[in-house]
């Protein structure tokens, strides 16, 4: 078995997020993989449809739950295509895991602060169910998460959760125009409703990920609300064939988002060359 | 120093016929159909052509443009995985260039790389490389400013250099040791490397001076003039179309594709892919992170120069010079590492 073959896995149950986006909940065929099958938060793998080829997304579901792994994809290429085309029991393929992660033993003990936008929330919600599933571990969690309308937004299932626990303070939000008459919760982009939140920044870390434009407003209103660059967490997703560093296809300057990342801080982040 | 023996002309000929016989593949320089020369399969050694650098690299022996990683076949819901196999029979790439030998061993840094590349190990360790000290150069050479030379033995099993009515052989690895010896016959004692110095020095003349030996000058400025006006003024002339990726020895970047055979059959694959292309880096969305040829020339420049040589302490480029002889714009690596080199000392700027 060769680095650029995949481990089989079968579709347990596929969830529709919104018009375009559907989670995948995937077994391993293999009982000894399927026991032995581990990673981090933060981590990625290299999912296959057998005759389109393979994508590369982050896994969505935490380390904390066994023996599965979610990913959420939005239909926009062959490959998610060819994704949205199969069914429940159909089997695909999953390389992985691969990258670096969220330090979750170093975050222990602070305050979490989560930002996403869109279809983003997805690598973000691995790390919030790693931190639900270890809730003692950590103190303040806040959530903040919008799309561009109520249609687009991800997990609502779990987002009405969380919405409910008392140890979440939970915001979501849409885009101007983009509410719906019964919608309950914020309207407007995301760097203003986390100057709203105003999460405390002393022992906090934040974990963001979004759009390019969302991650660029938002960094400037952490640092005035007193997050420091080592404190505050993104994952990079690049146009990836490999995942283990041999394609080239992924440099960001000097950096390999699939060895290197794809977790970076605000900090290394502002090092890199504007290329991503 | 190391090791070295001697063979005449006619056993090196033998020595191709010897490996025929033993059914051991053998490969070199040649001429096609077209009158070009390629390394390609030879059953001869009279085949060999040793006076012109073969338009292709060593790289396709061990990196194939296309190749199979495995066969997949659906069954209703199921797919069953199949295995290609993994083991390559025994082949000698005889009459390689130092150049394009030392590329090969470059290459072991990233395909070892905490992942092991099977694929490409496992051809390496079915492969011998029998160099044939270069003959010298043209204007596009450059190895000696990388830190390689006409008569380097990087990479090689065994390197050899003519005297007289034969080739000083110097044995280089373990892996060359086990050719001589278990083709001793064919090995005999000779003049030793002494007699191939004004050989090698007429090669090194040839190539001297076309770039100024300065790699470390080179990554430097790389590593801090990402936004330099030089990238969009080079990128001016670059069609994007990859023929320096696909003729370079150290290009190895690679896409992954599946190629369907039957309706519920086919083959995960891996093809040879270039950065100089917008798709390479264009996300599935549309955003496109290096949108404009002016990045990709600048990747190209900065992978070999700089990104590789941060990870890996190595220079992703041999001096070769086949991406300058290739290029129908005329991009030319040679006034491109001049260019920073002035610029980095001061000689010169953008024009």
């Amino acid at each position: 078995m060769n680095v650029y073959q995949p481990f089989r896995v079968r579709i347990e149950e596929r969830i529709d997020e919104t018009a375009d986006t559907r989670t995948l909940r995937l077994k391993f065929l293999d009982p000894d993989i399927a026991e032995k099958f581990d990673f981090k938060a933060g981590q990625f793998g290299e999912y296959s449809v057998f005759g389109a080829g393979e994508c590369t997304f982050c896994i969505a579901s935490s380390p904390t739950r066994k023996g599965y792994i979610e990913c959420s994809f939005k239909t926009v290429g062959k490959v998610t295509s060819a994704m949205k085309d199969l069914e429940v029991g159909d089997v695909m393929g999953f390389r992985g895991p691969y990258g670096n992660a969220f330090p979750m033993e170093q975050m222990h003990g602070g305050n979490v602060v989560f930002i996403a936008g869109g279809i983003g929330l997805a690598p973000v919600r691995c790390v919030i169910w790693n931190v639900l599933d270890e809730r003692n571990k950590f103190k303040d969690v806040t959530i903040v998460y919008g799309a561009r309308s109520v249609a687009d937004l991800v997990y609502k299932r779990e987002l009405e959760d969380w919405g409910k626990r008392p140890d979440v303070k939970l915001w979501t939000t849409v885009d101007p125009g983009g509410e719906t008459p019964d919608w309950k919760g914020q309207v407007g982009f995301v760097p203003a409703i986390v100057e709203k939140a105003s999460p405390k920044a002393d022992n906090s870390w934040a974990v963001i990920c979004g759009p390019p434009v969302m991650i660029k407003y938002t960094l400037p209103v952490l640092k005035k609300l007193g997050f420091t660059e080592d404190r505050i967490l993104t994952t990079l997703e690049n146009r990836m064939k490999c995942g283990i560093g041999k394609c080239g296809r992924c440099n960001i300057g000097p950096v390999y988002v699939c060895k290197d990342g794809p977790v970076f801080t605000a900090a290394e982040m502002a090092k890199l060359p504007n290329e991503f | 120093m190391s090791t070295t023996t001697f063979i005449r002309t006619a056993d090196l000929k033998g020595l191709v016929a010897d490996f025929n016989a033993a059914g051991i593949g053998v490969a070199g320089p040649a001429r096609t159909s077209d009158g070009a020369v390629d390394y390609q399969s030879i059953t001869s050694f009279d085949a060999v052509v040793l006076d012109a650098q073969p338009r292709n690299s060593l790289k396709q022996f061990f990196l194939p443009p296309t190749e199979p990683l495995f066969k997949y076949a659906r069954q209703g819901q199921d797919v069953a995985i199949l295995e290609v196999p993994m083991s390559f029979p025994p082949r000698v790439l005889i009459g390689a260039r130092p150049c394009d030998a030392a590329a090969v061993e470059v290459l072991d840094r990233v395909m070892n790389w905490d992942y092991k590349d099977e694929p490409w190990f496992a051809r390496r360790d079915a492969t011998t490389i029998v160099t044939f000290a270069c003959p010298g150069g043209d204007r596009s050479c450059f190895c000696t400013a990388v830190g390689l030379a006409p008569d380097a033995t990087r990479g090689s099993d065994l390197l050899l250099a003519p005297a007289g009515d034969g080739y000083v052989v110097e044995i280089v690895t373990p892996k060359g040791q086990k050719l001589v010896d278990a083709y001793a016959k064919r090995f005999a004692t000779g003049a030793g490397v002494d007699a191939t110095k004004a050989y090698r020095d007429t090669a090194r003349a040839s190539v001297e001076g076309h770039v100024p030996a300065r790699p470390d000058v080179i990554r430097a400025w790389v590593e801090t003039h990402f936004e330099d006006p030089f990238w969009a003024e080079i990128s001016m002339r670059c069609h994007g179309c990859g023929g320096c990726a696909a003729s370079c020895p150290t290009c190895h970047c690679f896409d992954i594709v599946d190629e369907p055979e039957t309706l519920t059959e086919g083959v995960r694959r891996r093809n040879w892919d270039t950065c100089q292309t917008s798709l390479f880096t264009m996300h599935a969305s549309g955003h496109n992170p290096r949108h404009d040829q002016c990045g990709r020339c600048r990747q190209r420049v900065n992978h070999k120069f700089a990104i590789y040589p941060a990870r890996f302490n190595d220079i992703l480029c041999t001096g070769c010079g086949r991406c300058a002889r290739t290029c129908p714009a005329g991009q030319d690596v040679t006034e491109i590492l001049t260019r920073i080199v002035a610029m980095a000392t001061g000689q010169g700027g953008a024009a």
